[in-house]
Formats: C-alpha cells, sequence, structure tokens
C-alpha cells in the first residue's frame, strides 16, 4: 500500500504537467485557479487546522501577497517570480506583526481581530492611493504568462501540501497540535504556545501570499475589494472543512470537489450560486463538520498522515 | 540546606474573594509534602500560582532562589517545575508515545527512548501508540504521571493523583512517588484522601479558607483541633 | 469643534450601542458569534422602506413592525439553524451565521435589487449654540436611548431579563435553578434580532438602503462586544459610545476612511490590556 501513494503521486504530477499540452487556453485557467484553491485551503489548514485557531480572515495575507508583488513589479521593475516571492515574504512578515499581539486572544476574539485584520487592510490599501491607486485598482504591465502561472500555482499547491506533511510528522506539528488539544496543558508541560502559534501563522501566510501574487499577475489587474474579500476566506475554509481539517488530503480534496462544483453551478445557476454557496456552507458546518477525511480518518482507523 | 521553593505571603484574589489570602510555605529539597484543605480551600488556586497559571496580586514565589511568580508557565517548566492536574489533561488525539515526546527539548531520538523507558515503567509501554483518548482513566493518568518526568524536573506538583484510582494503580504511583523522593526530587501533592497523604508525606500543610492554618508531621496535623473543626465543623 | 465631535460621536455611538447590545445578547447567552446581524440590520432598513413607499407609514412609526418581524425570523433561524451550533466551537457558529448572512443578502438582492433605496422623511439640521445637530441623528438617538433603556429595564427587573443573564452568566447553573434554557435561547437570539432590526428602521432615514448596508454594522457591533466585554451589555453601552466617539474624533484628523483602521487598533490595543474587554467580561 505504501509504495503506491508515492508512485500515484509522481504520475499525478507527470499528468498535470502535461495537461497543458492538450488542454485549451480556457483550461489551463481553471485548472490554476484550482491549484490556488488548493493553496489557501491548505494554509490556512496549517494554522486552523492544526493549532485550533480560527483565522477568519485568512484573505488578508493574498490580499496583501497581491498588493505587495503587484508594487514590486510596477515600481520596482523586478520579474514576477520574484515578485510574488516577495508577496510571500510581504505575508509573512504581516503574520508576524499582527500575531504576536493577537495570537494571545483567546478563540472568539482571535476570530474577530483576524476578521479585523482584513478590514482594515483593505481600509489601508484604498487609502494609499498615491501608492496603490486606491479604488481605481492597479494595472500590472500586460503579460501573458498564464503557462508559467499554471506551473506556479502547481508547484505552490504541491509546495503548501508537502510542507503540511511535513509538518504533521514532525514534533514541531504534534506541538502544535497540542495547542489545538489543550493549550493551558501544553504551556504547562513546557511549549512556548506564542512562539508556536506564530511560526504556524507566519508558514501559513506564506502561500496565500505567493499565490495572491501570481493571481494578481495573472488579471494583470488588482483592486481593494477584489483582493480582501470574506468570501474568499470563507471559501477556504469551508473547502478544508470539506475535505477534513487537520488532515493532509483533506483540504485538497475539498478544493477540487467544491471548486468543480462551483465551477459547474455557476455556468447554470448565476442567480441562484451565492445562495446556494449559503446553503453548502450551512450543510458542512451541521452535517459533516469533521469533513470526509476526518469521518474516514475516525471510522477506520486511519493514520494521521491521510 | 536552601528550600527549593519558597512561598512569600501569597494573596490571589477573584472578583472579591481572596482564594489564597497570606500563604507562606517553604519546601526544603527531597522531601515529599501534601497539600491538604477542605474543598475551595484555595490548592489548586496556589498550585496554579505557583506553576504560573494565575498570577499572584501579592506576595513572591522563588524556586530555587528565582522569583518565579511573574514567569509563563513553560519557563517555569523549564526551570525545573513539573505537575499534574486535577482533571487529566492528557494530549486525547496524540498517542502516549507522543504525548511525552511533544515535552523535551532534547533530540528526537533520544526524546523517544526516554519515553518509551519511562512508559515501561509504568507498564504502559504496548499502549504506547494508542490514542491517549482511548486509553482507560487510569492509564491516562498514569501517562500524565509519567509525562511531567520527561525532563526530570526537580520539583513535582501532583494535583489530587489518587482520584479515580484503584486500589493497585495508586500503590503503583504511591511507590513511583517514593522512588522519586528516593532520587532526590521534591514532591507537593494536593490530597483528599487522607489514607494517602498520611501514609506518603512527611510534612503536610492545611488550608482553609485561602489561609495556612496548619503545619507539621502528619500525625500532628491529624490531632489538630483546628483541622478537624476546618474539616467537619464545630 | 471638538465638542460637536463629541455630539456627534455620542449621537452615533448611541445606534452602535444598541445594535451591538443585540449582537452581545446573542453572544453572552449562546457563545455565537453571529454574522448576520448586519444582514438583519438591512431587512429592518427595508421594512421601514417600504411601509414608507407603499404606505407613508412614518419610519419611526415603523420600528412597532421592524422589531416584531424580525424578532419572529430570529426565532425561526434559532430554532431551525443556530441552536445547533449553540456551545460548538466559534468555527461552526461563525460559518452558519456566515451561510445565513450570505442567504439573507442574496434572498434580498433577488427580492429588492440592488437598486440604492433611501427615505426622504427627516433632513437638515437645527443650531444649538455653536453646534449643528442633523435632526434624523438625533431622532435616531432618542429612539436607540429609548430602546436600548426598556432593554436594560427588561434586563434588570423582569424575570424572562434575569434568566437571560443568569444563563449569560453559567448555564449549568441556571438549568440546575429551573430555566428553561432552550426557550431563553430562542427569546436571545429574537431579541438581538429585533434590536438589529431597530437599527435598521433608524438608520435608513439616513444612510442609502442596499442589501449590503449591514457588513459594516456587523464588523463594529462585534468591535463594540469586544470592547465592552463578552457578555457584558453595559459593556456594549460603553463600547458603542466609545466607538461613535473615536470614529468623530479621528475623523478630524484622518479621513473618514480611516475610521475603520482606527477603531481596530484600538481594538487590538484594548485586547492587550485587558483580554476580556474594558469592563469585565466572561470569555
Amino acid at each position: 500500500m505504501k509504495r503506491w501513494v508515492p508512485v500515484g503521486l509522481l504520475l499525478l504530477a507527470v499528468a498535470l504537467s502535461l495537461y497543458p499540452l492538450e488542454a485549451t487556453g480556457y483550461g489551463v485557467r481553471v485548472m490554476l485557479q484550482l491549484f490556488m484553491w488548493i493553496a489557501l485551503a491548505q494554509s490556512w489548514n496549517l494554522i486552523s487546522g492544526l493549532t485550533g485557531y480560527v483565522s477568519f480572515g485568512h484573505v488578508v495575507f493574498f490580499g496583501t501577497g497581491a498588493y505587495a508583488s503587484s508594487l514590486l513589479i510596477v515600481k520596482a521593475g523586478l520579474p514576477w517570480p520574484l515578485a510574488c516571492l516577495g508577496g510571500g515574504v510581504a505575508g509573512a512578515l504581516l503574520a508576524l506583526v499582527i500575531g504576536w499581539p493577537c495570537l494571545r486572544l483567546r478563540g472568539p476574539y482571535f476570530a474577530i481581530a483576524m476578521l479585523g485584520l482584513n478590514e482594515v487592510m483593505r481600509v489601508i490599501v484604498s487609502y494609499y492611493e498615491g501608492l496603490t491607486g486606491g479604488g481605481n485598482g492597479l494595472s500590472l504591465p500586460t503579460l501573458d504568462a498564464s503557462l508559467a502561472i499554471y506551473y506556479a500555482m502547481g508547484l505552490v499547491a504541491a509546495g503548501v501540501t508537502a510542507v503540511t506533511y511535513a509538518i504533521l510528522t514532525s514534533r514541531f506539528g504534534l506541538r502544535l497540535m497540542t495547542i489545538r488539544e489543550d493549550e493551558v496543558a501544553a504551556e504547562a508541560m513546557g511549549i512556548d504556545t506564542l512562539r508556536y502559534k506564530l511560526y504556524a501563522l507566519m508558514l501559513s501566510a506564506i502561500g496565500p501570499g505567493i499565490v495572491g501574487g501570481l493571481s494578481a499577475r495573472d488579471q494583470g489587474y488588482i483592486e481593494p475589494i477584489s483582493v480582501f474579500p470574506l468570501i474568499m476566506t470563507i471559501t477556504m475554509i469551508v473547502m478544508a472543512l470539506f475535505g477534513g481539517k487537520g488532515t493532509i488530503w483533506g483540504p485538497v480534496l475539498g478544493a477540487t470537489v467544491l471548486f468543480f462544483f462551483q465551477e459547474a453551478v455557476w455556468a447554470r445557476f448565476v442567480y441562484l450560486h451565492q445562495l446556494l454557496f449559503g446553503a453548502i456552507i450551512v450543510a458542512v458546518v451541521l452535517l459533516m463538520p469533521r469533513g470526509i477525511l476526518g469521518v474516514l480518518q475516525q471510522k477506520y482507523n486511519l493514520p494521521r498522515t491521510i | 540546606m536552601a528550600p527549593i521553593l519558597e512561598v512569600d505571603g501569597a494573596v490571589k484574589r477573584f472578583g472579591g474573594v481572596a482564594a489564597v489570602n497570606g500563604v507562606s510555605l517553604a519546601l526544603e529539597p527531597g522531601r515529599i509534602y501534601g497539600l491538604i484543605g477542605p474543598n475551595g480551600s484555595g490548592k489548586t488556586t496556589l498550585f496554579n500560582c505557583i506553576t504560573g497559571v494565575d498570577h499572584l496580586d501579592e506576595g513572591r514565589i522563588r524556586f530555587k532562589g528565582v522569583p518565579i511568580d511573574r514567569l509563563k508557565p513553560h519557563r517555569i517548566f523549564h526551570l525545573g517545575v513539573g505537575r499534574t492536574f486535577q482533571v487529566i489533561r492528557v494530549f486525547p488525539e496524540l498517542t502516549a508515545l507522543e504525548n511525552l515526546l511533544v515535552v523535551t527539548t532534547t533530540g528526537y531520538a533520544e526524546a523517544r527512548a526516554r519515553a518509551r523507558e519511562l512508559l515501561a515503567r509504568v507498564k504502559l509501554d504496548r499502549l504506547a501508540d494508542q490514542f491517549a483518548g482511548n486509553l482507560s482513566y487510569g492509564q491516562q493518568k498514569l501517562v500524565e504521571f509519567v509525562r511531567v518526568l520527561m525532563t526530570d524536573p526537580e520539583l513535582i506538583l501532583l494535583d489530587e493523583p489518587a482520584a479515580g484510582v484503584n486500589r493497585t494503580l495508586l500503590n503503583e504511583l504511591l511507590d513511583a512517588v517514593r522512588r522519586l523522593r528516593d532520587q532526590g526530587k521534591t514532591v507537593l501533592l494536593v490530597e483528599h484522601d487522607m489514607k494517602v497523604v498520611m501514609g506518603l508525606c512527611e510534612t503536610v500543610f492545611v488550608l482553609d479558607h485561602g489561609e495556612k492554618l496548619a503545619e507539621g508531621a502528619p500525625g500532628v496535623i491529624q490531632a489538630d483541633e483546628r483541622v478537624i473543626e476546618a474539616y467537619f465543623g464545630r | 469643534m471638538v465638542g460637536q465631535v463629541v455630539i456627534s460621536g455620542l449621537l452615533a455611538g448611541s445606534i452602535y450601542a444598541m445594535v451591538a447590545l443585540g449582537l452581545g445578547l446573542i453572544f453572552g447567552v449562546m457563545r455565537v458569534l453571529n454574522v448576520a446581524h448586519g444582514p438583519l440590520l438591512m431587512l429592518g432598513a427595508y421594512t421601514t422602506f417600504w411601509l414608507f413607499q407603499r404606505f407613508g407609514l412614518n419610519p419611526y412609526l415603523s420600528i412597532l413592525v421592524s422589531m416584531p418581524l424580525l424578532f419572529l425570523l430570529g426565532l425561526a433561524l434559532q430554532r431551525v439553524l443556530v441552536r445547533r451550533v449553540v456551545d460548538a466551537p466559534e468555527l461552526s457558529s461563525l460559518l452558519l451565521t456566515f451561510g445565513v448572512s450570505i442567504a439573507l443578502v442574496n434572498l434580498a438582492q433577488l427580492a429588492f435589487t440592488s437598486d440604492l433605496r433611501s427615505v426622504e422623511y427627516l433632513t437638515g439640521s437645527f443650531l444649538v449654540g455653536p453646534f449643528a445637530i442633523s435632526k434624523p441623528r438625533l431622532a435616531a438617538c432618542a429612539f436607540a436611548i429609548a430602546i436600548t433603556a426598556a432593554s436594560f429595564v427588561f434586563l434588570r427587573s423582569t424575570r424572562l431579563g434575569k434568566a437571560i443573564r443568569a444563563v449569560s452568566q453559567s448555564r449549568e447553573v441556571a438549568q440546575v435553578c429551573g430555566i428553561d434554557v432552550q426557550r431563553i435561547h430562542l427569546l436571545a437570539f429574537g431579541l438581538g434580532s429585533a434590536l438589529a432590526a431597530a437599527g435598521g428602521s433608524l438608520v435608513a432615514v439616513m444612510v442609502a438602503i442596499q442589501p449590503e448596508m449591514g457588513q459594516v454594522y456587523t464588523f463594529k457591533s462585534f468591535l463594540v462586544i469586544v470592547l465592552g466585554g463578552a457578555g457584558n451589555y453595559p459593556g456594549a453601552l460603553l463600547g458603542g459610545l466609545l466607538l461613535g466617539l473615536v470614529e468623530q474624533l479621528s475623523s478630524l484628523f484622518l479621513t473618514a476612511q480611516v475610521n475603520e483602521a482606527v477603531a481596530y487598533v484600538l481594538l487590538v490595543l484594548v485586547l492587550l490590556v485587558r483580554p476580556t474587554g474594558l469592563l469585565k467580561g466572561r470569555v
């Protein structure tokens, strides 16, 4: 059984790499977006699935990365791959700055603080019009790099998944989980919970930061509303939940299923789309809070690295 | 010999109530101490203040001469103070082994070896890879107990170690505590089970309504009228 | 100048306080973070609008309709959905109420379209000494104070009100005392919704009405609850007024846009110094 997994993954990687040769431009962009969602859901899983601290404004790292990398392209003339990495760094820095005070807060308060952070970043970005173009948005020099961005997104999605695997099989990951299980006991057992939470938050911000930059580059244009929307946070959360938070493949599964579902529904029921999404959210929360893999894990005593 | 732990005029208030009201005590190294008192007398609060889970409003606590009353729990732990909890706090979705592994900062292999050794000492080695949440109450209690020993702390605080535990297991625990004392560790335990306290502890502190009522050898305490009154009323 | 700002701040703050009290009731009693609070306010605003449009009903009288109406909606929401996430980890209640919020906003969009509406009833301001007081704001403040005061009388003096406070403090003890906790949950959500509706009716006269108008009030209500302390009902009052003041004060030095940022920074500062809020809150 164990040997099949790496072989399977390799085949998958090869298939996805060769996909653009066969697919249309549209197909490539669809897959590109799927990779983005996988990266986002997986990153949210790193902080909230493992430590139990609900980041309810996680898209703020996406938006920050988008603006940071776009500004690096436009104002500093950096090539986009570097700029996107800069977006990841920006995300991590923001996580450090905001995490240090806010991770001391307990459950609901931390969620509210993250939600507030998202709103505030949106407002700040709109305010500094001179730099960011404010409400008018920021345009990037025209470039058709869909193919390269496809691979880049894929790499980030794979990277975040790999990092999740590495963490879940390490003592660092165990310590993160103790924070989720019983933070008081964890502290009493010598674990500096603030420091670990901070690491987790920073790690969880890099993926969205880079992906934000890539997405901005792909669209060629960003504005505050499009990169700091609460609905994106919710979507990545629901994807991770649906597949199974705290697992490795859960977010991947959830992102894939929900993304294609959305694509199908969006095309057909444009007006009901949001309503249906609301219904899905309610359904997932009430009916399957552990997610598909979570339930399977419990039922069949599957290992943690599922 | 210098005391290993000194509590000096400790006061802790919740709202208008002083749960701990001017308690002072000193622990000599290498002895087993008991902390008893009726419910609500402030025992667990005192424990929490010593281990940094709560902070004193007044007073000082010194561990090996170092003031610890303002430190965070994990710092106090690394200075050499370990504790167990009144309500068992193992990490349920981690295995017994992992529960122990997360504690140390030594290398992974070294920690693993020590964890297995400790589990073997309490005859739980075959359950090492079971999720702690699936273990029985008594087994969880043992896991929590040896978890504290992973870093070889010098002062060990046990919060009601005998609660809910059957006779055999209890005797094993008590033997383990005596062995710790023989190795030079200091143990302070909160207990309601008088037989345990009288049989195990060398010195007993009695708390009542947040104040230290009496202090001395178990026999003396048992006969002390004030103690009897505190427990049973007049 | 400062005096003007203080007055404007208090006027605005009184509405924040009332709406936040609604959210606070829901959080205090059930530990549910109601992201749908804004949309409930929005529905109150639309109720007022349509009653004014169709029947020329005085917007301030329409409160007598919007509050009971949304109270009933609140009861229904609690009965069917929210009660399943009471006491659940905050993620569940956040997501669930968010789902409800999307549904409500979208239903509103389908039913009312996204066109901006307004209620032209009271306009202009009158001068008191050197201060200009906006008429609709003053009226709104007066009603908000009245409704909030009534709420406090209810909480303090009636059996149901005391029951609500009891459940907020300790559910187990309340149950042991014979309080029907399920009923209190229903009541709390209904009341919370009614207060949001009142807020909507009052602001309908002052702002543009559209399906997404509630979001900013949700956020601000969250801020107020955190500032004042969870489960601390007088705290919501204090927090609301404080928020109103801070907003107006910061608009002296910064543009209106950055107000939210200022409020947020205030929030983080308060939380760092007193993690349970300005007044004693319960976590």
